[in-house]
């Protein structure tokens, strides 16, 4: 690959010397946070006494909600999450009081020492048992399109089912981890495992009751996120702010793993109703969907979520009259918060399980359906929240990718294959991807950066995403060293730090390096206009006349395109700037342009542009053990025009892994009791390395520039991770073989071994 | 006891350093070795993901000398108990480069885009040099292998494997090469008396022979006893628990052997799984097997038979393929020695015959007669590192005519302890072997099974999984 550029910190992760929140070597009196969480899922605090728990020797400080200086609040869109139990206990592991020792035994015979009467109350632990109950956590929200009442009467087909999909622990590799610092006054800093540190910051505002510019938050990398660290990491970093407050001591606080499974929220499980009408050839004329997500205890990010899985729910496909339901349930459990696709998946799960079963109806092949129903390019290209399908992209990537994967003589291939085995059967998928990019809410599409140039030449970017893996900090370096021109090493992207970039978004919605990398490009282009004004003046009095249009940024240099006698060394002219009294540091700003949705109506234009995908993925499975191979998986992928392939290749490939383990093997339980049984990877299980396809090709689609976004490129974090889905359809089309496709299987996500062997037992006995 | 040490000494950065329980210590004798590292100011690339030995992240290579050759192996840090890296050395990430000059396993990761969030990566890299440390070749199958013990969340394996190859493709000499010698030396000057770390709360026993080892276990019934501390070690890390009194076996070298006889194996009880897995690979195939999907090769370089069968686990992989191969437990204290088949030796639920004052000292394995077939199977929901939902064996002889002579069939996790299906074993005794005797003796596995429902599996599915192993038995020795 030409001109390859590495992820900044490439050398840092294989050294060792990359710095996590857990490795900044702490001041020598700094605390150890310990937090004590309920045991009850569901009930009430009625009293507690710390007297002697604070004699315990090495302890510092207990709290409760009662030393709480500010709001005792952390919900962010709807305020429903105390940061410590008042009365009512709603989960296993909601946080109760807060201790600061000197290390993790103190503050443990510290918690032994802890008095407190508690009432049990029966909790509600299943989405069913909510649903029964109606305890909704708000009220139903629909988006329509067309009448589908009128429709159902007319298709030649309706079908009618009920899905369901398992929630997903994020498994980021660093658990979620808070420094605090007091300063002087009111003053306060954080290294907080935040993806949007502005919020983390307004909350501890909040908390300890001062003004958020005596707040700083501060994140350099994180251990890995995936949306679990976007309203996640507030928690921990509160806490630890409330006791080095108290204590005026540096408090660390970071969750053992057992501990941030147990008490950290996950993606949603949905229970979701459908109903199909169609045609015999195929075309899809009406579909009601219903959305029903188990949200956990409170809001958190819930209704944004069901935003995204409503968006969704039609995938690439045209349905002329459709209606979607999606209502919020609560549950005893921890509140289930943004992962990787936010919603997303679960849409198009149901409508891929429904094109499936379309074809399975008709007798037709599933591929087939998929592509009769795609959004065209001049009709049927409206979506039913209003908004047109431009730059369709589909049907270029279906022409490759059925091609290069060979998809049909391997179809036939598989069907030979289970004609003549009976314990091993193949089945093969194609799903499509449509995502949208943009955060559902228009004004959260917004960024900031401050760009600075040195006198020596040197750049630091600062900017309000945070490098969690993806490559965020590589693509702002080499966006703003194309800016001027200058080689890729003179430009470091610097930590990112409220009081730099304030009032910043999360680094979320797939949408780091789009806003922020326009951000930074802003700021550059700021001080570009300022160094063409200064030159102009400057080579115009002192050399050669020159006009602003023909200086370039070019090979660490300054040339005038019309006279290359004026050519100057980049750091020179940087001097020369400096010298004259400009400014060379810039604030950049962005704004995603003409995005507008009415949340009464729901329509509007929520969204930038589309990324488009198809996978194809092939499985073995072992009918006697449930036990899957992925044989072989194709994607190609719709990045616009990438700059920096390898980076994208990377999200993709693992955004598909963690697809296929949202898909497969990764299973959570709760005991009646509210218990997570699934605490610990020794039973929550995701995928690895002998799980990824024994083919594994991942291409990106060529020539196809995005108009109107950084370097003409695309968003690439979430939409990939939708490939998974088709290992899972495989996987049900390899169980189907079993009953020679006469049924469809009863078989939901995840599809572990026992699930798989179970839809299998059904199939085989006819029940 | 006689020249006692009270403190430990291990190569850490090329130096000998020095842990001394003198009653002014910090570190208790149950810190982990990652623990341990990661409170010193220049080894925090070393990182804690689980604390369990399941993700990887903290793995470090140890290398010690065995016949005099240093012989590098991945290991677990948050595993390891500080004490049992006693004369031997460290190895962690910020060892790999000299100076500036990236290690060729660091700069094939850095090329090839084999870190994301880089949070997994030092454990990977670690994995990846004691690979590049190993002699020969390296196939596809040890590269997997070798990283098995080792999880990433973000890139999906396929750049680290891209990685793997091209640095396992072109070993050359490395720095660590060049220093051997010296490293040698040094670990040859580390005295290797008997260990004793006290502390306020905590003793720590680290005997050199097997006759220390039992005065201690005589004189201290309830001692906590250690092989490899893979499962002692999670009520450290998980249950925070302090342990008053260790007693670690894995300095003794009586215990850990292996002895290969016309009979069969003779295993001393401290021998590690990965070593038993290469010694018994061409006799005992099945061992091989169900090795290579036991844990991860970090836990089995670390983790003893004695351990495995001492926990005696309802779920432990080894305990049903022993009972198969009729294998023979010798227990031991300072005055008689006792053996029982294996399983008579399991009572109950992590219960055995063992008592207070006695040791594990070796296992038998038999090398059934060839006319006998062993095959095993696990079903999990992984491949790699996973516990088993349903673990089953089966030992078979057959007739001329197919007629089953003899048969045992084991199961874990289908019960409180492993055990043999006897009703279904009685059904199929003197029937044909075949397809048809064996799906008509699947309903007898009800007869011999009452599981239960768990975080891994429910008791149906574990039910089908066990009648289904039947078949799988049949697929695999069709005749």
């Amino acid at each position: 690959m030409p001109n390859k550029i590495v992820h900044e910190s490439g050398n840092l992760h294989v050294t060792g010397k990359a710095v996590y929140i857990d490795d900044i070597n702490t001041p020598s009196n700094t605390l150890h946070g310990f937090i004590v969480t309920s045991p009850i899922a569901k009930g009430i605090l009625k009293s507690f006494d710390l007297s002697d728990a604070l004699e315990t020797p090495g302890v510092h400080a207990i709290l409760s909600y009662k030393d709480i200086p500010g709001q005792n609040q952390m919900g962010t869109i709807v305020h429903d999450e105390v940061i410590l139990v008042e009365k009512d206990i709603e989960f296993i592991g909601q946080g109760l009081f807060i201790i600061a020792a000197d290390n993790e035994h103190c503050a443990l015979n510290a918690k032994a020492k802890i008095k407190m009467e508690i009432e049990e109350l029966e909790p509600v632990i299943s989405l069913e048992d909510s649903m029964k109950l109606g305890l909704k956590l708000h009220d139903t929200i629909v988006m329509e399109s067309g009448n589908i009442n009128t429709e159902f009467a007319k298709c030649d087909h309706i079908i009618e089912a009920q899905i369901e999909n398992g929630g997903q622990e994020h498994w980021y590799l660093e658990t979620q981890v808070s420094l605090a610092i007091p300063g002087e006054y009111d003053e306060i800093k954080i290294y907080s495992s935040t993806q949007h540190p502005s919020e983390t910051q307004a909350l501890i505002a909040e908390a300890l009751h001062v003004g958020k510019h005596a707040v700083v938050v501060e994140t350099r990398r994180l251990g890995g996120a995936f949306g679990g660290k976007e309203t996640q990491a507030n928690n921990v970093a509160i806490w630890a702010s409330l006791l080095a407050n108290k204590t005026q001591k540096p408090v660390k606080i970071r969750l053992f793993r057992d501990e941030d499974q147990k008490i950290t929220g996950k993606r949603h499980p949905f229970l979701i109703n459908y109903k199909i009408g169609f045609n015999n050839d195929g075309i899809i004329k009406a579909y009601f969907v219903d959305f029903n997500a188990n949200a956990g205890y409170s809001s958190d990010l819930s209704m944004a979520i069901l935003a995204r899985a409503r968006t969704h729910a039609e995938n690439a496909y045209f349905i002329p009259n459709i209606r979607i339901e999606s209502t919020a349930w609560k549950t005893n459990i921890p509140s289930n918060t943004a992962f990787r696709g936010f919603g997303g998946p679960q849409g198009i799960y149901a409508i891929e399980d429904a094109m499936e079963r379309v074809a399975l109806k008709l007798g037709k092949e599933p591929a087939e359906i998929k592509y009769k129903n795609f959004y065209k390019h001049d009709i049927n290209n409206t979506t039913p929240y209003g908004e047109i399908v431009e730059n369709n992209r589909i049907y270029t990537i279906w022409d490759k990718i059925i091609e290069d994967s060979d998809y049909y003589s391997r179809k036939k291939k598989i069907n030979e294959f289970n004609k003549n085995n009976e314990f091993k059967k193949r089945g093969i998928a194609l799903t499509p991807v449509k995502f949208g990019i943009s955060f559902n809410t228009p004004f959260l599409n917004q960024a900031g950066s401050l760009v600075n140039i040195y006198t020596d030449g040197t750049v630091l970017v600062n900017h309000g995403g945070i490098e969690m893996g993806q490559g965020l900090h590589t693509k702002i370096g080499q966006i703003v060293a194309d800016e001027f021109g200058i080689s890729l090493n003179k430009v470091k992207v610097n930590a990112t730090i409220t009081s730099t970039v304030p009032n910043t978004s999360a680094t979320a919605a797939s949408s780091g390096t789009d806003m922020n990398g326009m951000a930074a490009k802003n700021a550059a282009d700021k001080l570009i206009a300022r160094f063409k004004e200064f030159l102009t003046k400057h080579w115009s009095a002192n050399t050669y006349k020159c006009q602003p249009e023909n200086i370039i940024f070019k090979d660490n240099k300054v040339i005038d395109l019309g006279n290359d006698l004026n050519n100057i060394e980049f750091t020179e002219a940087v001097n020369l700037l400096y010298l004259d009294r400009i400014s060379l540091s810039a604030q950049g700003f962005y704004k995603t342009p003409n995005l507008y949705f009415n949340n009464e109506t729901q329509k509007g234009r929520p969204f930038h542009y589309f990324v488009w995908g198809i996978s194809i993925s092939e499985v073995e499975l072992d009918i006697l053990t449930g036990r899957h191979k992925i044989l072989r998986t194709d994607i190609l992928h719709d990045t616009g025009h990438s700059f920096n392939e390898n980076i994208d290749i990377g999200q993709i490939e693992g955004a598909f892994i963690q697809g296929v383990g949202w898909c497969t093997s990764e299973e959570m339980k709760w005991d009646k009791k509210g218990n997570l049984l699934n605490h610990s990877p020794d039973t929550y299980k995701i995928p690895g390395i002998r799980d990824i396809p024994e083919i594994f090709n991942v291409e990106l689609l060529k020539n196809a520039p995005n108009p109107n976004t950084i370097k003409q490129s695309k968003a690439v974090g979430e939409p990939p991770f939708i490939h998974g889905l088709s290992v899972f359809f495989a996987i049900k089309h390899a169980t189907a073989a079993v009953n020679d496709h006469k049924k469809y299987p009863n078989l939901n996500i995840p599809a572990t071994h026992e699930k798989i062997i179970l839809a299998i037992d059904e199939l085989k006995n006819n029940k | 006891m006689n020249s006692t040490r009270n403190y430990i000494e291990f190569v850490l950065d090329n130096k000998i350093q020095k842990i001394e329980w003198n009653g002014t210590h910090q570190l208790s004798p149950t810190t982990t070795l990652l623990q341990y590292l990661r409170s010193l100011e220049n080894h925090k690339g070393t990182k804690e993901g689980c604390g369990e030995g399941d993700c990887g992240a903290c793995t470090v290579v140890v290398a010690e000398l065995e016949n005099e050759k240093l012989v590098y192996k991945a290991v677990n840090s948050c595993l390891i108990f500080l004490p049992q890296v006693h004369g031997k050395q460290i190895i962690t990430v910020e060892n790999l480069a000299k100076e500036n000059t990236l290690h060729p396993i660091q700069s094939a990761m850095v090329e090839l885009d084999a870190s994301q969030c880089g949070f997994c990566t030092p454990g990977f890299a670690m994995s990846m040099f004691a690979l590049y440390k190993a002699s020969g070749v390296t196939n596809e199958s040890e590269i997997l292998d070798a990283f098995a013990g080792n999880l990433c969340r973000c890139t999906g394996y396929k750049s680290i494997l891209n990685a793997a190859h091209k640095a396992l493709g072109s070993k050359t000499k490395d720095q660590f090469s060049e220093i051997e010698n010296d490293i040698k030396q040094k670990l040859r000057n580390i005295q290797h008396k008997n260990g004793l770390f006290t502390t306020e709360l905590q003793q720590y026993y680290a005997p050199k022979s097997l006759t220390e080892a039992l005065t201690i276990k005589k004189n201290n019934n309830k001692i906590t006893v250690i092989g490899g501390a893979s499962d002692v070690a999670l009520r450290v890390t998980k249950k925070k628990e302090i342990i008053p009194q260790i007693l670690d076996l894995s300095h003794i070298s009586e215990l850990n052997f292996i002895n290969k006889t016309s009979q069969g194996f003779e295993i001393g009880s401290a021998t590690t799984l990965q070593q038993l897995k290469e010694a018994v690979k061409s006799d005992l195939p099945a061992f091989d097997n169900i090795l290579s999907v036991f844990g991860s090769k970090q836990i089995r370089q670390v983790a003893t038979l004695g351990g495995n069968i001492g926990s005696a686990s309802p779920i432990g992989d080894t305990l049903p393929l022993l009972m198969a191969y009729k294998a023979i437990v010798t227990v031991k204290n300072l005055s008689e020695e006792r053996e029982f088949p294996l399983t008579e030796f399991i009572t109950g639920y992590r219960q055995t015959q063992l008592k207070e004052d006695e040791l594990i000292t070796k296992i038998f394995i038999p090398i059934p007669d060839s006319s006998v077939h062993i095959d095993i199977q696990k079903i999990s929901k992984r491949v790699d590192l996973d516990i088993s939902t349903v673990c089953g064996v089966l030992r078979l002889e057959l007739e001329s005519d197919n007629t089953i002579k003899n048969i045992n069939l084991y199961y874990g996790g289908m019960s409180a302890v492993t055990k043999g299906a006897e009703n279904t074993e009685k059904f199929l005794l003197s029937k044909k072997w075949s397809k048809e005797t064996l799906t008509e003796a699947m309903p007898f596995i009800e007869k011999d099974f009452t599981p239960i429902a768990d975080a891994r599996s429910e008791a149906e599915g574990r039910m089908i999984f066990a009648k289904n192993l039947l078949l799988k038995f049949w697929e695999n020795f069709q005749k």
